[in-house]
């Protein structure tokens, strides 16, 4: 059982020159250990600055004194490497919803098309780096980052339908509304797709899929699966 | 759905009403053909069923097509429209041609159109233009210039009237042979008309005599046999004076 101390000091306004305008409130927290099981709220004070580095979801107080969280979540203490000259641990905040996948350029993601335009069609990120996410992203192909070859005579239509499962590569975070995706390798584009029949579709090139119901052949950027 | 499995190699529905969930061919009994499907009709695995309510056509030797009559518009590639401009954006016209969506008027798809003659067209102008493209997904894209980039017709229609019909009525006024009631009008009067197979029609005459009663005479038309439509023309030609 983790035993947790720490004083949190309330100033009042001072009334009258009673010696009483200082209230402090002992809370039972530990300030060296694993992880916390109480929650933490931003601005909320977590150690002071002398003895922890702030980590991810904390950072120090203008005055350079003390260390607070900015994010919700519990607290994680983390014992500094050995053989830095630094020997302070680091406070880091977890268990809040951001942590849990997010795209970074780079990183492969899983999505599904919602809507094919004449010029780029949005996805909904539905995994990042095989880790499923938590909250819904947004992500745009455009129709220059469909293909790597004549990327100005593509069709969006030949390439994707909405409802496709698509692997696509993270280019950049894009604007507010949604982040920048790219289909244009081998490996990426369409990884499984509906025809209009109902079939699950079967790759059959990299720019024809198969339904197995009809035989109809529909067009897509087909994934290379190994 | 009961698949009725006495069908048939050829199916006894040609020319007749169809309704949707109808089979009209079994697949299975039919091998090393090929058929041609036009619209209306799908390829439910092991059989051909209707999907929209009309008369099946066949076109000797193998096509089929369904032949309905709507007040709606689905975009079809090559239909020639009569649309209404709703907006103008910076490299497209906004255009409602009674579809699901509006359509995409490219600003450069006119005869001769560069950036510095892009047409002015005001919200509400009327145009002639040509379906570009149709996928049930994105919007559709119409142009002014047919196949070779030549005008042929497409652009603004200015005065006249429009109003509006069923697709099968404006199938009809399209035919080949001439439609008798365009027939029988045009050897009293002389109108042009526009046929938009959006179920548009825009008729322009000299006199706003002439426009009334042309249009009150295709609109008369739709469920009219030839000669039905003949004699109803020479009398509205009659009240008029125009025999």
């Amino acid at each position: 059982m983790h035993v947790r101390r720490e004083v949190i000091h309330i100033h009042l306004p001072r009334r009258s020159t009673s010696k009483c305008d200082m209230v402090g409130m002992v809370i039972e927290r530990d300030s060296v250990g694993e992880e916390g099981d109480d929650v933490v709220t931003p601005g909320e004070f977590l150690g002071e600055a002398t003895e922890f580095v702030a980590g991810k979801g904390a950072y120090v107080s203008p005055n350079g004194r003390s260390v607070r969280a900015c994010l919700t979540g519990r607290r994680k203490v983390t014992a500094a490497p050995p053989g830095s000259h630094d020997n302070r641990s680091t406070i880091e905040i977890v268990g809040h919803k951001a942590h849990g996948a997010v795209p970074q350029p780079g990183s492969i993601v899983i999505a599904r098309v919602t809507k094919v335009m004449a010029r780029n069609a949005s996805a909904d990120i539905m995994c990042v780096d095989s880790k499923a996410v938590k909250e819904k992203f947004s992500g745009i192909i455009r129709q220059q980052d469909v293909r790597a070859t004549e990327i100005d005579k593509v069709d969006m239509y030949q390439s994707f339908r909405p409802g496709d499962i698509v692997r696509a590569l993270v280019l950049s975070l894009g604007d507010a509304r949604a982040y920048y995706l790219s289909t244009a390798k081998n490996e990426l584009g369409v990884v499984s797709a509906q025809s209009i029949s109902g079939g699950t579709m079967v790759p059959i090139s990299w720019t024809e899929m198969q339904c197995p119901l009809t035989g109809q052949i529909e067009q897509r950027k087909v994934a290379k699966v190994d | 759905m009961d698949v009725d499995t006495g069908n048939m190699t050829q199916t006894n529905l040609v020319d007749k009403v169809v309704v949707p969930g109808d089979v009209v061919l079994d697949l299975t009994k039919m091998e090393n053909q090929t058929i041609k499907l036009g619209s209306g009709l799908r390829q439910d695995c092991d059989y051909i069923s209707v999907m929209q309510a009309g008369k099946l056509r066949l076109s000797k030797p193998n096509k089929y097509w369904v032949e309905s009559s709507q007040k709606r518009y689905v975009p079809r590639l090559e239909d020639t429209v009569l649309g209404i401009v709703v907006e103008h954006r910076s490299d497209n016209f906004l255009v409602d041609i009674k579809a699901p969506n509006l359509a995409f008027l490219p600003v450069l798809a006119f005869e001769g159109g560069t950036r510095r003659n892009i047409p002015k067209f005001e919200t509400g102008t009327l145009i002639y233009a040509r379906v570009v493209k149709a996928n049930g997904i994105m919007n559709p894209e119409l142009s002014c210039t047919d196949a070779s980039g030549k005008a042929a017709e497409f652009g603004q229609l200015k005065n006249g009237y429009m109003f509006e019909t069923s697709t099968g009525l404006a199938r009809m006024l399209l035919s080949s042979p001439t439609c008798p009631v365009l027939e029988a009008l045009g050897n009293k009067i002389s109108f042009e008309t526009a046929v938009g197979l959006n179920g548009r029609v825009w008729v322009n005459a000299s006199s706003p005599d002439d426009v009334i009663l042309v249009s009150n005479a295709i609109m008369r038309s739709e469920f009219l046999s030839g000669t039905q439509q003949r004699i109803m023309a020479e009398k509205l030609l009659e009240r008029l004076q125009k025999s």
